[in-house]
């Protein structure tokens, strides 16, 4: 794991980590009070969650991806992928040992983001508390399922052609799922065209992994069978995007 | 790649050609090229394959025809093998060694008067090679068969910390088996064992009769 010791350190090193485990924390704090909150106190709970989550979102592709892309490149380029190719440490190794040290840092950052809404915006009705929970569990399941993969991506896609193309296509992608689904299906149902149909079909649906409406107008948790789904959907997902990852990882500049 | 317990070994056999998608070099039919535990020079003019025989060595790059084979664990040195700009040599150190290794290898690395602290894009040349060479070097495990393959470890190092390294290697009794390629600048230094990439032939000289100073060794090539 020397590769991931050696990743974790970098990132530690160049600090950027310290501004967005700042934005996770303070951001939810201070964005809710942009709401009318004097007239309706009530606003500030579920603004605080959409903040939070918002935050974690952006936080993620902005930073993250880009973090996993350049450690993808750093390492084919700079001889150490070579280095550790030549001690018996297997491509796919390196790229999962980089994408771990990445993970290092997401994960205490969803962990920031639940406690902000658990702390911050839980509803003072037991019913409604329990449901707040397990809502926000589920979101951070949904969450990382989808972010996990495209950090793969990102860092594969680094390593073979360069951090800036490394970062644009997992950032694309997430954008895409996230908004550009929705665009293509009011397309479908305007136009009858069965490319669409399929571009439909097989694009990442992530929207589905945003539960911010839900905690946002209460709806509460999604039913176990619905959750479910959607984690095999993108279980599904993951193992694709993994395996294109894993063909696409290179750990030495092409010759 | 074979692990031996203590006795590194690299056979080059005849007919093992490198190259990228020409021919660059290659061993002689004839006679295979055996290299075990101590120190080896690879010697060559530039552009004759001594980076693209270490690095088909270390597995990086595929032969062009025949074979070879390392017993013991291989670490490749690339000459432009690079860390993290920000990185201090000592977070390096700490990374990719072990705790009782690390110690020691800071401990050189005073002798070597190598700034720890200071990050490591702003070391100069000579002394970002000696973070990785410390690296490599105590990299190494007693009992277990190593192969270092160092590719121009001496660049920019001045004559002081060269000779610290190599007054290591001949004080290590680790069994290591070490190929450094280089390009000497006197013509005193010696080399008991030396690979020679010469008119596109890998030949290896050692032995009573066999050259032992750069200034024998180094007509020899073309």
């Amino acid at each position: 794991m020397q590769l991931y010791r050696l990743t974790l350190a970098t990132m530690l090193q160049r600090k950027v980590w310290i501004i967005a485990f700042l934005c996770a924390l303070i951001m939810p704090i201070v964005l809710p009070y942009l709401t009318p909150h004097e007239s309706n106190p009530n606003l500030v709970a579920p603004a605080r969650a959409q903040a939070a989550w918002i935050c974690l979102w952006v936080v993620s592709i902005a930073w993250v991806f880009f973090q996993a892309a350049r450690f993808g490149d750093d390492t084919a380029r700079s001889g150490l992928g070579a280095y550790f190719l030549s001690t018996g440490v297997s491509r796919v190794s390196q790229m999962m040992q980089i994408w771990l040290a990445c993970l290092t840092f997401l994960l205490p950052l969803v962990c920031i983001t639940v406690a902000v809404c658990l702390v911050g915006a839980m509803p003072g009705d037991s019913a409604q508390a329990k449901m707040w929970i397990a809502t926000n569990m589920q979101y951070a399941a949904l969450f990382l399922l989808v972010i996990m993969p495209l950090m793969m991506v990102a860092t594969s896609v680094g390593s073979r052609f360069g951090s800036t193309i490394g970062y644009l296509i997992p950032l694309c992608m997430s954008v895409y799922g996230m908004y550009g689904v929705g665009y293509l299906s009011m397309m479908t149902t305007v136009q009858d065209n069965v490319f669409l149909d399929w571009l439909y079909v097989v694009s990442p649906h992530y929207h589905l992994a945003d539960l911010t409406p839900r905690l946002v107008f209460r709806h509460g948790s999604m039913v176990g069978s619905e959750f479910l789904q959607l984690v095999a959907y993108f279980v599904g997902i993951k193992i694709v995007l993994s395996m294109l990852s894993t063909m696409c990882f290179q750990a030495k500049p092409v010759t | 790649m074979k692990l031996t317990d203590g006795n590194p070994k690299v056979g080059l056999l005849g007919g093992l050609s490198i190259g990228y998608q020409e021919r660059l070099a290659q061993v002689s039919d004839q006679g295979d090229i055996e290299l075990g535990s101590g120190t080896h020079y690879l010697l060559a003019r530039n552009g004759r394959g001594k980076t693209t025989l270490l690095r088909t060595l270390a597995g990086v790059l595929k032969p062009l025809d025949g074979g070879f084979s390392c017993e013991g664990r291989c670490q490749l040195l690339s000459e432009d093998m690079t860390f993290d700009r920000e990185l201090p040599a000592r977070v390096i150190l700490k990374c990719l060694l072990k705790k009782a290794d690390c110690k020691q290898a800071i401990e050189l690395a005073h002798n070597l008067e190598l700034n720890l602290v200071k990050p490591y894009g702003k070391l100069s040349t000579g002394n970002k090679r000696k973070v990785a060479l410390l690296v490599a070097e105590f990299s190494v495990q007693e009992g277990r068969s190593d192969i270092l393959l160092l590719d121009e470890p001496f660049t920019g190092l001045d004559a002081f910390a060269r000779e610290i390294f190599q007054d290591l290697w001949s004080k290590r009794q680790d069994g290591v088996l070490r190929l450094v390629s280089c390009h000497p600048d006197f013509d005193s230094m010696e080399m008991e064992s030396s690979v020679l990439i010469s008119d596109g032939q890998i030949v290896h000289l050692s032995g009573e009769n066999a050259p032992k100073q750069w200034g024998d060794l180094k007509i020899q090539l073309n």
